[in-house]
């Protein structure tokens, strides 16, 4: 059994996600962890580092307290002059960005950012040249080298959760792995996106494991391994993953998936199969886990930290535990499973075995049964067995053994009674009912699974469910349907899958709609009959779709309210889109040129109300912003204000003029009043502001959607030196053309 | 003080197994031999050799066994075999040899037994029957489910049976009489006699309660003497079953105690004969049956163990040095042995399963065929839990469980359980499709136990249905129904406090005295379902999260309720009357509110209010005081009472956690208190 090789209790609690270790002197490592109070605390048990600056000495021994007065959403430690040994370290808050030479105890830099800093990561991306501090905000990336020069600047689809540098594609170079609220993992290679993956939920953490090979946690308890896009496996828990970290816990050679967990425990995984070889539990949440050589031996240990700041170290499994960290019996359990396999197949066997006892005993009935219904058409197969038969008594489920279940998804419009929705409709072949329905599917219930179960008195063979998927994802539903009669208690259970296209909220309508104002044109060479086949697959359609004289031309009404999407190819190969919805313009581009396998895709589009938006978005950013000058100006008008208050209300109690004290004080609270006033209206503006920014952010993410390849960072980039150098009408060109 | 270490060594599986069907043989020789008995009819007795089973006997039966106990001659060597199936009791010797074979002609099955000499007791749902040398002896009718039985040792006392009985209460039998009642904290289930001998005075009988409490009572010839209890403070499942044995080897035998939930626990006794907790170990299954004894290996003791899904393993002191490496698999020759003969055998029955499912699935092509699929057995347990006034909800299969639908149509709460590991997915509902809750819980591979949490609120009735799917072919799920009564929080108790203030609710009209006992039935736990015998019965219970008190009181065609809390009272007229309504019997209702229970159940409430109000307050505290802490390096200037927050911040902590939503249920009663009197 594996067990801590060293402990400790910071007595501070530790912010879940906010942990990081760092060797600030090059040598010796450091934990160090955001705690309450917006404050930072090292504990650097090997050398007692200077104190000052920043930093305050706390009565705790080896811990160091460094006040950060603001929020803290991220820190992150490493090195960002690949010349000297030294990590230094990168504190986030909502607003800002430091990064810190601990040892120096100097500010290296301090950045504004207007985005917000969710996620920070260190180290060297693609082919940028020294290691840069990447941060992750609402919808952008920002990547400053030592020098807070930026180097890198990009969007991505919304807020970023987390980060973390990978080799995706096996070149010798690190790839930025970015998961974000849009339920997406993207890879980015600089500020290209060489991959997306979709997941079920907001990724909350990503580490790197081996080689291409990377672990990523969900919000709703999943946590999993991806090698490149493909996913090797994935399991889902109760609870939530606050921490995942790679670690070679059990000395096989290859880095294990330590997780830990909102209850507490912390659990290392296989990376190849996802099983456990290794569970140990903190009596609360676990904040973090990183590794380092904290015992100075040579030696890196897997350091966890829980959130009330307890910490277990543990050294990698040595040769005599065999790779065995848990004390199982390998032997116990091989048997153990053994029999349990041998006995689900007995009980299957049994179950084969009294389905033919039952269909003899019953052969007479069903038979006189079949004969009444004039041999055509199914038998019923409800009470077959008199009250008080044995048969009865055991409360067998029994059906017909023809029984079949149909299902179909269709597109309903909905009317008063019901919105439009996606109508997934269920039935049996005979007279069984369907007493209950279980989907389970991913992303599109609240939770992982939707029930229908009707009332008793309103069963029948056939159910309609109502699908509402809320975004365009494609999705596989696990139906699982229990088949059997008004008076049995035992049902049967058909399984079975369909798979829902991603464009499914869109209903076939009259091409002759009024038109939506925008547009987006491409050309693609490839026949008509390919495009044909992916509108066939990807929308929920009844009948297969047909071009007519050599031009296609489709309209689809949008079930969410997003009005009419026409669709329009002709002989030329040039593709029209017609809505309104710039996401759902971005969407269809981005599905059709991965079917279509196009590389690089330039297009020329037309939003005119998105971009009337943008341009009042980008009017109200100027707003905010003078708003802030003004109001910061205010402030500290105001400050100075109260300073010569107080001392002329003092001087006044010091001569005993108790009037005129009375009334500088009372000056002196309303001035007060009018700072918090004041604050709250700047709080206020600085929301609106960050909202407005990340519009912008979500616009030009739009705008690169709509290309592919190349084009798209291409017009990321354009659209970024655009808005540095303030000349909106260039961003609308580039917006519509691609191109400045 | 030595460590307990002990490994598990599983032995052989068996059918679904009931409460105290297994047993081992005394020594003969170096190692003990196995008896048990399953449901599907098999008496199995083996013994094992280099981790091999090799059977004395196997005789196989067409009905379940719900019952094995050893006899023989008074204060003797117990080594005849007896097992109950149905209404039948058999006996076997060692040999396997049917020396007996006794019908009871009883009506009932006979859910236990015991043996003593020439002595048998048996005991169906309600009734114990006493038969000497096979010849009817003494009977008796209980009021309550009997859930075991047991007789003190013959040949140092009177012959006295002992039944534990659903309504907390032990009975003592004297011939065909009761001799008296001991009351117990919760529901027993199980009863051991201490040191496997009753004691020194050969009257001290262990009782292990479904609630997870363990007891010892010295059964006096007039009065009990209640020696010590166990609490449940880790909220452990119910016991189920209750040893003897001195795995510890200091010379005193301790107490081994098998779980609902599965644990295995070991107490060693203290100098005051008082047990303290030594040794667990986690089988998540149910354990049925529990013994010590030496079985694998001379020399070594073991803790047999037979669990629900009818697996029979060992704990055992004998150290088991097997363990996996990188690349190499140390494992013992009989190990592989065994390995590679479950190998073939599995392979075997995979072809024939594959053959059976074609034909299965080539029926589909028939017209008449059927597919009936047997159902599957399930250990279900239902209870509500006294210290948080909540109902534990247990689901056990022999198979693995795939998923499971919960669906009610009463407004329930779910609660997370820590020893469940299911992913729960809550689904949108519809009240107007009669769902108040549908949830599923998608099990982890290999899970065969389910625990659920059920918070319910007063005066909501309904019923929770769960649909097991468990992970076999043909796939098929089974429901069960669970009744969420009018007064779910109300437990049996058999005191009442006749100084309270009570308001009185008197019913009177043209029932019987069945139809009013299955109204009650309709409105409270815990009561059984047959009407109970005499021309008058009474009923007392108290409520689990406010301890106030209710009496019933019934016989024909009138009825009283007393209780000092108002909202029961006003809940049990709203009821009764539909209840009737739906019978068309015609009640007339007389009232006796008494103003000052009011005040008083407020009183009762107010204390524990205050302090969840206070509790909260600290809690809330509790996060800026650390704050200040981490800024000042000295908090002398915070006031004492901060201070002390400070300090108690983990009891705090761990005190509000353990009661949550404690105080808005608080509230919820208040303000249906306030509309409850604004009705009446």
């Amino acid at each position: 059994m594996l067990v801590p090789i060293f402990t400790l209790n910071f007595k501070h609690k530790v912010n879940p996600h906010m942990v990081t270790i760092g060797k600030y002197d090059g040598i010796h490592s450091s934990l160090t962890c955001a705690t309450t109070a917006g404050k930072v605390f090292i504990h650097s048990p090997h050398n007692r580092a200077e104190r000052g600056g920043l930093m305050t000495f706390s009565n705790e021994g080896d811990l160091s307290l460094l006040s950060i007065n603001q929020q803290v959403s991220a820190v992150c430690a490493g090195k960002l002059n690949s010349n000297i040994q030294n990590d230094i370290l990168a504190v986030g808050t909502p607003t800002n960005l430091l990064v810190y030479d601990i040892d120096k105890n100097t500010d290296l830099f301090y950045k504004d950012t207007p985005d917000g800093t969710n996620a920070i990561a260190i180290g060297k991306l693609g082919t940028i040249e020294q290691p840069i501090a990447i941060v992750g905000g609402n919808c952008s990336l920002q990547g400053f080298d030592q020098d807070g020069n930026e180097r890198l600047w990009t969007v991505t689809g919304d807020n970023v959760c987390s980060l973390a540098l990978v080799d995706f594609n096996n070149n010798g170079q690190n790839q930025l792995i970015v998961g974000s609220e849009d339920y997406d993992i993207r890879v980015f290679r600089e500020d290209e996106i060489i991959a997306e993956m979709t997941e079920t939920e907001t990724i909350t953490c990503l580490c790197h494991m081996a080689d291409s090979r990377f672990g990523y946690a969900l919000a709703n308890g999943t946590v999993g391994v991806y090698d490149r896009a493909a996913r090797f496996w994935r399991i889902k828990s109760k609870n939530q993953a606050i921490s995942i970290h790679g670690f070679d816990l059990d000395s096989d050679g290859v880095p294990e998936l330590i997780t830990g967990w909102s209850n507490g425990k912390v659990d290392a995984r296989s990376d190849r199969t996802g099983e456990v070889v290794f569970k140990d539990n903190f009596p609360n949440a676990v904040a973090g886990i990183v590794q380092g050589d904290y015992r100075h031996d040579g030696t890196e240990q897997l350091i966890c930290v829980s959130v009330e700041g307890e910490v277990r170290g543990f050294n990698p499994a040595s040769d005599e535990m065999r790779g065995n960290l848990m004390d199982t019996n390998v032997e116990q359990d091989t048997i153990r499973e053994l029999s349990q396999r041998k006995q689900n197949l007995q009980m299957e066997l049994r179950n084969y075995e009294e389905n033919i006892k039952a269909g003899t005993a019953a052969s007479t009935v069903l038979q006189s049964r079949a004969a009444a219904a004039g041999g055509s058409g199914s038998v019923s197969a409800e009470k077959l067995f008199p009250p008080g038969m044995e048969y009865n008594k055991i409360q067998m489920g029994i059906i017909p053994a023809s029984t079949q279940l149909q299902t179909t998804l269709t597109v309903h419009e909905g009317d008063e009674t019901k919105p439009p929705h996606v109508e997934l409709f269920i039935a049996t072949s005979n007279d069984t009912i369907v007493r209950a329905v279980l989907i389970f599917a991913e992303g599109i219930f609240e939770g992982e699974s939707h029930v229908v179960h009707p009332h008793l008195s309103t069963l029948s063979n056939m159910m309609k469910v109502p699908i509402v998927p809320p975004k365009d994802v494609p999705v596989d539903l696990h139906i699982k349907a229990f088949i059997g009669y008004k008076s049995s208690s035992q049902y049967h259970v058909f399984e079975l899958t369909r798979q829902l296209p991603r464009f499914s909220m869109y209903a076939v309508c009259d091409t002759n709609t009024p038109q939506p104002k925008s547009s987006c044109v491409f050309h693609v060479s490839e026949r008509m009959q390919r495009v044909l086949m992916w509108l066939n697959q990807n929308f929920l359609l009844q009948a297969d779709l047909v071009a007519e004289g050599g031009i296609l031309n489709v309209a689809f009404m949008s079930l969410r309210g997003a009005g009419p999407l026409l669709f329009q190819m002709d002989a030329a190969g040039q593709i029209t889109i017609r809505t309104n919805d710039m996401d759902l313009a971005g969407d269809i581009v981005q599905a059709l040129a991965t079917f279509l396998n196009q590389e690089d895709l330039q297009t020329n589009v037309d939003f005119p109300d998105e971009m009337e938006k943008l341009r009042e978005v980008l009017v109200k950013v100027d707003e905010y912003q003078a708003v802030r000058q003004k109001l910061t100006a205010e402030m500290a008008d105001h400050s100075n204000l109260i300073r010569s208050m107080v001392v002329r209300a003092e001087d006044a109690r010091l001569m005993g003029d108790m009037h005129n004290m009375r009334k500088g004080y009372v000056e002196l609270y309303n001035m007060n009043r009018d700072l918090v006033n004041g604050y709250k209206i700047r709080c206020n503006n600085h929301q609106e502001l960050l909202s407005a920014l990340k519009q912008v952010n979500q616009v030009i993410q739009k705008a690169g959607r709509l290309r592919v390849g190349k084009y798209k960072t291409a017009v990321i980039n354009a659209c970024r030196a655009a808005i540095k150098n303030n000349n909106v009408n260039a961003l609308f060109k580039i917006i519509k053309t691609g191109a400045a | 003080m030595m460590e307990l270490n002990l490994t598990r060594v599983d032995y052989t599986q068996v059918g679904v197994t009931s409460k105290k069907s297994m047993r081992l043989l005394p020594t003969s020789g170096k190692v003990q031999k196995i008896a048990i008995a399953d449901h599907d009819g098999i008496l199995q007795l083996f013994g094992m050799k280099k981790g091999d089973v090799q059977h004395v006997f196997k005789t196989s039966t067409s009905t379940k066994l719900a019952r094995l106990e050893l006899g023989g001659p008074v204060g003797g060597v117990r080594e005849r075999i007896f097992v109950s199936s149905a209404a039948v009791v058999k006996g076997y010797t060692k040999k396997g040899k049917n020396f007996l074979t006794f019908d009871t002609n009883m009506s009932e099955p006979i859910l236990s037994m015991y043996v003593e000499g020439a002595d048998l007791f048996t005991c169906s749902n309600f009734v114990f029957n006493h038969y000497h040398d096979c010849k009817d002896a003494n009977s008796f009718v209980c009021a309550d489910n009997i859930s075991d039985v047991i007789c003190l040792p013959a040949n140092m006392v009177d012959l006295t049976p002992v039944l534990a009985c659903q309504d907390r209460v032990l009975r003592i039998i004297q011939g065909s009489n009761l001799l008296y009642e001991v009351e117990v904290p919760g529901p027993p289930v199980t009863l051991s006699l201490y040191g496997n001998n009753g004691g020194d005075e050969a009257n001290e009988v262990l009782y292990g309660t479904s609630d997870g409490r363990v007891g010892l009572v010295q059964i006096g010839k007039l009065a009990p003497s209640h020696r010590w209890e166990l609490p449940n403070e880790k909220r452990n499942g119910g016991v189920l079953c209750i040893d003897n044995f001195d795995i510890t080897a200091d010379g005193v035998l301790d107490l081994l105690i098998g779980r609902d939930d599965g644990q295995v626990e070991v107490y060693s006794y203290d100098d005051s004969d008082e047990p303290i907790h030594r040794y667990s170990h986690t089988c998540n299954e149910s354990i049925t049956s529990i013994q010590g004894g030496v079985v694998a290996s001379a020399g070594f003791d073991e803790i047999v163990c037979a669990t629900y899904a009818g697996w029979v393993l060992g704990l055992t002191s004998e150290q088991q040095d097997k363990a996996m490496g990188p690349t190499q698999v140390v494992v013992s020759a009989a190990a592989v042995n065994k390995i590679s003969h479950l190998k073939t055998d599995l392979e075997q029955l995979q072809q024939k399963v594959t053959e059976e499912r074609e034909k299965y699935q080539q029926s589909a092509t028939s017209n008449i065929a059927i597919s009936a699929v047997p159902g599957f057995n399930i250990n279900d347990k239902f209870v509500l839990n006294r210290e948080d006034a909540s109902y534990t909800l247990s689901l056990e299969l022999q198979i693995p469980i795939d998923n499971v639908l919960l669906q009610s149509d009463v407004p329930i709460d779910l609660l997370d359980v820590e020893k469940n590991s299911a992913v729960v997915s809550y689904s949108a509902c519809n009240p107007e499709e009669g769902n108040f809750l549908l949830a599923t819980y998608r099990c982890q591979a290999n899970t065969t136990r389910l625990e659920l949490k059920i918070r319910s609120i007063e005066g909501q009735y309904g019923t929770v249905q769960a649909y097991v799917t468990p992970r076999v072919q043909p796939k098929t799920c089974q429901v069960k129904q669970y009744q969420i009564k009018p007064l779910s929080l109300h437990q049996r108790t058999h005191v009442f406090d006749e100084n309270r203030p009570h308001n009185t609710l008197k019913l009177t009209g043209q029932f019987s005295q069945a139809e009013m006992h299955s109204w009650i039935c309709f409105c409270l736990p815990e009561l059984p379902e047959k009407t109970p015998p005499g021309d008058e019965v009474s009923f007392h219970f108290m409520s689990t999260f406010l301890d106030t008190q209710l009496e019933c009181k019934y016989r024909k065609g009138d009825a009283i309720f007393r209780s000092d809390n108002i909202s029961t009272i006003s809940i049990l007229k709203d009821v009764l009357t539909k209840e009737a309504t739906k019978k068309k019997i015609r009640l007339d209702i007389t009232y006796d509110i008494n103003e000052a229970s009011i005040p008083y159940t407020l009183n009762l409430i107010h204390p524990n209010l205050e302090y969840q109000l206070l509790l909260a307050k600290k809690v809330q505290l509790i996060d800026a005081l650390k704050e200040l802490q981490v800024h000042e390096n000295d908090i002398n200037f915070m006031s004492p009472e901060y201070r002390q927050i400070l300090e108690d911040a983990e009891l705090l902590k761990a005190e509000f956690k353990k009661q949550p939503c404690h105080l808005e249920r608080l509230y919820d009663i208040l303000l249906s208190r306030l509309t409850r009197l604004s009705k009446t």
